[in-house]
């Protein structure tokens, strides 16, 4: 599994403990003990309790991140996301609102997520010459579009039946279930991604599609399967939006490809494809989940959070190939 | 025998195709509502798109290389909001010094993210996704926390948004001077080649020589440069400077791209190519509000004409290009 | 060197968020924390900026915070970081007016009071809405304003803001029922309700469609401050005979007011006096003054004595006064201002 890693300093240390401190991972698991340190400097109510009371509202979005990266492997990306769970979430609310049982209400967005996903798989597979982007551009644009229609002027509708919606905000003691949730979803992701075929065969399209359709592997299919899935955790992500909001409205979601990407790509999975593992874009999520909280309770501005969270994703992808590029010219110049 | 080969290219050329998706577009529209085709509509619909049409040309080369530029209407609000602040408080007046400085602060950001993007092998979307935060938040800051210029803030610089020259407006003489210049320079010059070279093979193009990574530096300050510009047009043309100026719309800018057949894996596309996708994306932003279809699914029918438009591109390519074999066969 | 790389991007951050304003030491009196729309809109900034000097010359200490983007779901995440700390009050101008019951039901559950203006939650979730002007009132205004330009008869448009505009939407909704209720306005035909989207760019789009399909249009009532601007400046540019009135900042009319420009006069209501209501009202509810419910009364310093009234979506609001007329006497005054 070495070298999988999106991103790697050089001359790793040959001791297990080393690599493991100097892996990617690593390097992220002490960013995230040191969030922590940080934002507990920065404000006196971070403590778990209040992390735990705010981080369901950004775990949602944990949820998109998973199928992202999935995606990012393939490399290409989906900016309809954002777009298909406003899109969920609307058809939920509707559903709800016609009295029927809330495993309707869920399945209603699932299969509205599977049926935007296909969507976009389908576009994507029959013209292969399309570029993702442009392509989840336009249904992003037509999701937004047609839950405008459907929420009609005013554009939000809320829940009239909440009970359903209230229990996926259940907590055990503290612990909002959305966090298992999450987290057995992360498991599944990560081991088939990593440990799977299906994940090797997904990391041999991104590194080179070509060679992958030679080695007979189905790319059309592969593909499909994976903007199908994106669908339908947007599908999930858009019903936990609801239990918050009670309602759906236009812009929900709104941005939502964004910090699915940015998390994924903090993680060390390459926008470019074939490279980087999901253990790696968990923790990232949860770095910046603490970071947002920590921020949001320390009060700072809401651009000045956003530009910390540019600067983050920069560096992170910026600071080790300007370490490889001096420690060339630095060697280079010794051999000379 | 050689001029009918040069029509044939001309009928087989993608920008012929778009020709003819603009004609049909102008035909259907003026059909619905003959007030379309008049001089004074279609330069209101050019001002209108001026700052989308200009930064389509910095997005061409950008993706002329591969790249990607996400962070273009970031750095616009912030070089609007700059000169918008500089005029409010009266530092600086007239119009060209305006036009000076949203160019300077253009082309320090795009240099700044070309250097982060060719120094540090940042991918492009990665880099410019962070930038996007970064410079929007920049011009927030530079606000005052959420200041705006208005009309009477601007004196004398709005005036250039309205005033003609040789019957023109002068917003309009900016777009058609940009394209020209740029149609020159994609066509001739050495270094417009070498982009291109850059695109269709970097390491061929490295291997003859040419500095791929220089290039993608000036790529990304052309870009910022005229991202500053239309930072400039915008706060001319709507005599208002906002933080949350043109939010979202590198999307747009980047579809006038797409539309007008600029490949997003970098080598192929063409000047006129992107005028005409932005004549088209315009078009249909003028034309949904007055054909009458309802406001509320304004924005789904955008997309799918988008999405249309693209796809029946790919189609007729296909059928060009099997065309083509089969004339190898004979 | 790796740890040193790792501690220089820590370094980074820190400075960073170091850097940006922390606000968290407890004060003495009340703590109040007032939650906008999105930051960068210099309409909110106005009353914001008197609602903190309001409540700092009582004593107390305001927390201005924004979502991250003009959505509910960055508001829901913005209050609940709100809702960790130990603030007596929230004030809210709410982007959506379903999506934040459940988080400010949370909030006033665990004894933190709500309040809100300029746009209203759902009653289920606040305690009392400052509202800028009555509904009616404002309706009221807008077309009588649009009768008195196009001379009691004739086409006229609404360019709204976004369609799910919750304000915008109950203002147009006021006028359309006021001329039907009303023989005075039934020579006036409104043609067309159309969404600029508060984009300067569609707004414009907007606007010169209005006057290529109805030739006759005499006025454009847009009652949205980017909106109007926006078409003012399209309008006088096009020398056009189409008049334009609606709600808009005094500082951005300022070129476009009067009789023989594209605006004769518009509206707005007092933004600072706004601010202070708002920042009154939520005093007064943490103090135990008022509960929210309906006819309770309250002074609000120099502003003089106000009383709880029924809302029209059934809870209840405090209302500020009737919507000030801007024309070309008083708007050179009053740019000054706002």
């Amino acid at each position: 599994m070495a070298g999988k890693s999106g991103r790697s300093i050089n001359n790793v240390p040959e001791s297990p403990f080393k690599k493991a401190i100097f892996s990617w991972e690593g390097i992220l698991v002490i960013v995230f003990i040191l969030v922590n340190i940080l934002s507990s400097q920065l404000s006196e109510f971070y403590n778990i309790g209040n992390v735990l009371y705010q981080m369901p509202t950004f775990l949602a979005e944990v949820l998109l991140m998973l199928p992202m990266a999935y995606i990012l492997v393939l490399g290409e990306i989906d900016i309809s996301v954002g777009a298909m769970v406003c899109l969920c979430a609307t058809t939920s609310v509707m559903v709800c609102n016609t009295g029927a049982p809330f495993i309707l209400v869920v399945l209603a967005a699932l299969a509205t997520g599977l049926c935007c996903g296909a969507i976009n798989g389908f576009i994507l597979t029959r013209f292969q010459e399309l570029p993702p982007m442009i392509v989840t551009l336009g249904t992003q644009i037509i999701f937004r579009g047609l839950a405008e229609v459907i929420l009609g002027s005013g554009g939000s509708v809320s829940a009239a039946d909440t009970k359903g919606f209230k229990q996926l905000q259940t907590k055990v003691g503290e612990v909002p279930t959305i966090l298992f949730v999450v987290l057995v979803f992360a498991v599944i992701a990560a081991v088939i991604l990593g440990k799977t075929i299906f994940g090797r065969r997904v990391y041999a399209i991104g590194t080179n599609r070509v060679a992958a359709y030679y080695a007979g592997i189905h790319v059309q299919k592969i593909r499909f399967i994976i903007y199908s899935a994106m669908g339908v955790m947007s599908g999930l992500c858009a019903l936990y939006l609801v239990s918050k909001s009670y309602s759906a409205n236009t812009t929900q979601g709104n941005g939502f490809e964004m910090d699915a990407i940015a998390m994924a790509v903090f993680g060390g999975i390459s926008s470019t494809g074939g490279k980087g593992n999901l253990a790696g874009g968990i923790i990232s999520a949860f770095i910046i989940v603490c970071l947002r909280c920590g921020l949001k309770l320390a009060n700072v501005h809401a651009q000045v959070i956003l530009l910390i969270i540019g600067v983050l994703l920069i560096s992170a992808v910026a600071l080790p190939n300007i370490i490889k590029e001096i420690r060339k010219a630095a060697s280079g110049k010794k051999k000379a | 025998m050689k001029k009918n080969s040069t029509v044939k290219k001309i009928v087989g050329s993608r920008e012929f195709l778009l020709a003819v998706i603009i004609a049909i577009l102008f035909a259907l529209v003026t059909f619905k509502s003959p007030s379309f085709l008049t001089p004074k509509s279609l330069s209101d619909m050019l001002k209108n798109n001026a700052v989308t049409m200009v930064m389509a040309l910095g997005m061409l080369c950008v993706m002329l290389v591969g790249g990607i530029d996400i962070s273009i209407t970031s750095t616009l609000a912030l070089s609007g909001m700059s000169i918008g602040m500089l005029l409010k408080y009266g530092h600086i007046s007239g119009i060209i010094l305006p036009f000076i400085i949203a160019i300077a602060i253009g082309i320090a950001c795009g240099l700044i993210v070309g250097l982060i993007i060719s120094r540090a092998d940042v991918p492009p979307i990665i880099a410019t996704m962070g930038f996007m935060y970064i410079y929007r938040a920049m011009g927030y800051l530079i606000s005052n926390g959420g200041e705006w210029a208005g009309a009477a803030a601007l004196g004398t610089f709005k005036d250039f948004a309205t005033s003609t020259f040789l019957g023109i407006n002068k917003v309009i003489w900016v777009i058609i001077v940009c394209y020209v210049i740029f149609f020159v320079f994609m066509k001739w010059a050495r270094t417009g080649r070498k982009i291109y070279a850059v695109g269709s093979n970097a390491e061929a193009a490295q291997v003859s020589g040419i500095n791929v990574r220089n290039i993608k530096l000036l790529v990304f300050s052309i870009m910022g440069c005229l991202a500053g510009l239309g930072g400039a047009l915008q706060v001319s043309v709507y005599a208002s400077a906002m933080p949350d100026m043109q939010y979202g719309g590198e999307m747009d800018v980047i579809a006038a791209c797409v539309i007008g057949g600029v490949s997003m894996s970098g080598g192929r596309g063409s000047v006129v190519g992107v005028l005409f996708g932005s004549i088209i994306l315009a078009t249909i932003a003028k034309a949904l509000p007055l054909v009458g279809i309802d406001a509320l699914a304004q924005n789904m029918v955008k997309g799918i004409i988008i999405l249309v438009v693209v796809v029946v591109n790919v189609i007729l390519q296909r059928i060009a290009d099997n065309n083509a074999l089969k004339g190898r066969e004979m | 060197m790796k740890r040193k790389v790792l501690s220089a991007v820590l370094c980074g951050a820190m400075v960073l968020g170091a850097a940006s304003p922390a606000f968290a030491a407890a004060g003495d009196g009340q703590k109040i924390a007032l939650v906008g729309k999105s930051a960068g809109n210099a309409f909110f900034e106005i009353a914001a900026a008197s609602f903190t000097e309001t409540v700092e010359a009582e004593g107390g200490e305001v927390t201005v915070a924004y979502p991250e983007t003009a959505t509910a779901d960055a508001q829901i995440a913005t209050l609940e970081g709100l809702i960790g700390q130990d603030f007596d009050a929230i004030c809210v101008a709410a982007n959506d007016v379903n999506a934040l019951q459940a988080v400010l039901e949370d909030a006033m559950a665990k004894g933190i009071k709500v309040s809100s203006f300029d746009s209203a939650p759902n009653p289920d979730s606040r305690q009392v809405f400052v509202n800028q002007a009555g509904t009616k009132a404002v309706g009221q205004a807008l077309i009588d304003a649009c009768y008195d330009i196009a001379g009691g008869e004739g086409q006229f448009a609404i360019l709204s803001a976004t369609s799910q505009a919750a304000n915008q939407n109950a203002w147009i909704d006021a006028m359309k029922s006021i001329m039907e209720a009303d023989e005075k306005y039934s020579k006036l035909e409104l043609v067309e309700v159309a969404y600029g989207d508060d984009e300067p760019q569609k707004s414009t789009d907007q606007t010169s469609a209005l006057l290529e399909k109805y030739p006759d249009l005499k006025v454009i009532c847009a009652p949205t401050t980017v909106g109007i601007a926006a078409a003012a400046k399209y309008l006088q540019d096009n020398e056009s005979a189409c008049k334009l009135t609606g709600l808009g900042l005094p500082s951005e009319m300022i070129e476009y007011t009067g009789e023989d420009k594209s605006c004769p006069y518009f509206y707005l209501w007092d933004m600072q006096g706004l601010g202070k209501l708002s920042a009154y009202a939520t005093m007064a509810l943490v103090t135990g003054d008022i509960t929210g419910a309906l006819d309770e009364t309250f002074t609000a310093g120099d502003l003089g004595e106000y009383t709880i009234t029924e809302a029209d979506d059934a809870g209840t609001e405090i209302v500020l006064g009737l919507p000030l007329e801007f024309n070309s006497e008083n708007i050179e005054e009053m740019a000054k201002l706002y």
